[in-house]
């Protein structure tokens, strides 16, 4: 069924086209640019009353604005003109029909207009509705049975087998599953691959998991297949003895992105050469090439936030800035060595520590590129931009040239968490940056012997422990007492682009 | 010119009304004020919209004042402060014309 207006807005199409109104919504309604933005100020206000008004409409036949009510409504009247356009949302006004209309092509051209927008003031497009595919609107026809996930329902909960010292694997399996983005993705059966050896995807491999942790079964996973396809990627994971859960997790993310990116360059070749019929030799060779943080794939989208680095110099106050992509921010539990030895008891005290200017010292002198010389400096982190998952490693195990050991003691860490303190820029006023907590890795045991487990967020407010094969309900208490080795925080509030 | 006029001038040429707007219309979904707006309009259409001659002009001038009561307090204090920074900030950089400019010129 598609929208077109009413009849007055045919009719008035047949006279206007739609010229007028995409210049009157791009200018007005959307201001796609600083001279949209500047004509608007100053242009547009009520003939009647001089208000720049609470809403005002725009006559879609003449050079009119007017207040919502009396003034828009008396022009249209006496100039017998029927459609207008109402300024704050860009909806369309039939006067004749004294309605709100909807047309198809109106809102196509409104949506180029908002992304503009949205472009040019480097903000998140507004929420869009779903709306199906017509290859999305037959799967849901074909497919009519309709499933309520009521709460207290176990499904999306599996156990998995411990196929051997394999719990670091298994742990970082249950957080990834109950990634809410993650599973929004593959549950849409969102990749596609062109790869034609796709059992070796590592991708599709997790895309297979996530079928069966829907599947509604409840008897434990063996997840043989995953840990075969990581110890061909990964080579320093190879073997049968216990792994680092951390190490498993970073090689696990740098795995899948980069098959998303050749399922991705393989199925546009592919694409390409069926459409042109010419061998596809033209698939760009730098799609495939390694561009962490800068691909678009599902798992940079996620997990890639931006770390910011300020170096400054002591001697002329110069800074040097960096930037790099990140996965996860690891932060230290031992002793300060400055501030008189404190031990970190928060996981805000270890992130105001982490983001605290750092004198580098006499021993560490860097070549200033403003006063060309070599100067003590500082250096400070913040973070540029966060994903929209965030990951907390806290280096509990301590490799050092005497000792190795663990730290146990015990980090505070919150359900909710606004991250705004340490961002680069504090005065950006629109950020929103709080997150909720919905995993926790734990770490039970020595540095050389030890089991882990998994906390994860199954619906809100319902906790379960996942260890290996068996999924016990636990309540918020257990998880925020818990001791804490990676913690797994998601976004509030999404952005669109 | 009056204030008002001036703010809301100063707003729309700096892009900060646009986002200010997207700001609140994401606070009044967050607490559900559009599911209760959306709730009453819907009870209203129920009981009169049978009369063919009821039109959205009627309705919005119904809903208006019961919908704006009903936004939270907390909502209102926010964007107030927030739009409370945003001129201040400005007054502040009006001052020191040139570091405007500089900080502009940043991609």
């Amino acid at each position: 069924m598609s929208e077109t207006g009413c009849r007055h807005y045919q009719s008035y199409l047949k006279e206007h086209s739609y010229d007028t109104f995409r210049v009157i919504d791009a200018y007005f309604a959307a201001c796609v640019n600083r001279d949209a933005r500047e004509k608007k100020a100053i242009h547009c206000n009520c003939f009647e009353c001089g208000s720049y008004g609470i809403q005002l409409y725009a006559c879609l036949h003449c050079i009119y604005f007017g207040c919502r009510g009396a003034h828009i409504t008396s022009h249209l009247r006496s100039k017998k003109h029927n459609v207008a356009l109402e300024l704050s949302h860009g909806t369309l006004y039939c006067y004749a029909c004294r309605d709100f209309i909807y047309d198809a092509r109106s809102r196509e051209y409104a949506l180029i207009n908002r992304k503009l927008e949205a472009k040019d003031l480097q903000k998140s497009l507004g929420w869009q509705p779903w709306i199906p595919t017509a290859k999305e609107t037959n799967l849901l026809l074909a497919n009519a049975r309709r499933r309520l996930v009521r709460p207290n329902q176990t499904i999306g909960l599996r156990g998995l087998l411990n196929l051997g010292a394999t719990c670091f694997m298994n742990c970082i399996v249950q957080a990834l599953v109950h990634t809410p983005l993650l599973s929004d993705y593959f549950m849409s059966d969102r990749h596609e691959c062109g790869s034609k050896s796709s059992h070796k995807c590592l991708v599709c491999e997790v895309s297979r998991l996530f079928q069966e942790f829907y599947s509604g079964s409840r008897s434990p996973l063996s997840l043989h297949r995953l840990l075969h396809l990581i110890w061909n990627h990964a080579k320093h994971l190879a073997g049968y003895e216990q792994q680092d859960a951390h190490e498993f997790f970073i090689a696990t993310l740098d795995v899948l992105h980069r098959h998303c990116v050749k399922a991705k360059s393989e199925h546009e070749s592919k694409s390409n050469s069926s459409s042109s019929g010419s061998g596809g030799t033209n698939s760009s060779s730098s799609s495939s090439s390694h561009c962490y943080g800068q691909c678009n794939c599902i798992i940079d989208q996620i997990f890639t936030g931006m770390l910011q680095s300020d170096v400054v110099c002591q001697a002329c106050n110069g800074v040097s800035t960096t930037f790099d992509p990140f996965w996860d921010i690891s932060l230290d539990l031992g002793e300060t060595t400055t501030h008189g030895g404190v031990t970190p008891k928060t996981l805000i005290d270890c992130l105001e520590r982490y983001t605290r200017a750092e004198h580098l010292g006499s021993a560490a002198k860097i070549k200033c590129s403003t006063c060309k010389s070599y100067q003590e400096s500082t250096k400070k982190f913040s973070l540029r931009t966060l994903p929209s998952v965030v990951s907390f490693h806290l280096k509990r195990f301590e490799h050092s040239a005497l000792i190795d050991r663990k730290i146990s003691s015990f980090i505070q860490f919150p359900v909710e968490f606004d991250m705004t303190p340490f961002m680069s820029e504090k005065k950006n006023a629109y950020g929103d940056f709080r997150f909720s907590l919905y995993a926790v890795v734990n770490h039970e045991g020595t540095i050389d012997t030890g089991h882990y487990t998994a906390y994860v967020r199954h619906q809100k407010d319902t906790w379960v422990k996942c260890d290996d094969h068996l999924i016990t309900m636990a309540s918020l208490k257990q998880v925020l007492d818990s001791e804490g080795y990676l913690l797994f925080y998601h976004k509030n509030v999404l952005e669109y682009e | 010119m009056t204030v008002s006029n001036a703010v809301d001038q100063f707003t729309m040429l700096t892009g900060d009304r646009s986002k200010i707007k997207d700001l609140l219309c994401s606070r009044l979904t967050e607490c559900g004020w559009r599911d209760e707006v959306r709730l009453l309009c819907r009870s209203i259409l129920l009981e009169k919209g049978s009369n063919n001659s009821f039109t959205v002009e009627q309705l919005v001038s119904e809903v208006t004042p019961k919908a704006r009561t009903l936004v939270p307090d907390a909502v209102k204090k926010e964007l107030l402060m927030k739009i409370r920074t945003i001129l201040t900030e400005n007054e502040n950089e009006d001052d020191d014309d040139d570091e405007v400019e500089e900080q502009e010129d940043e991609p």
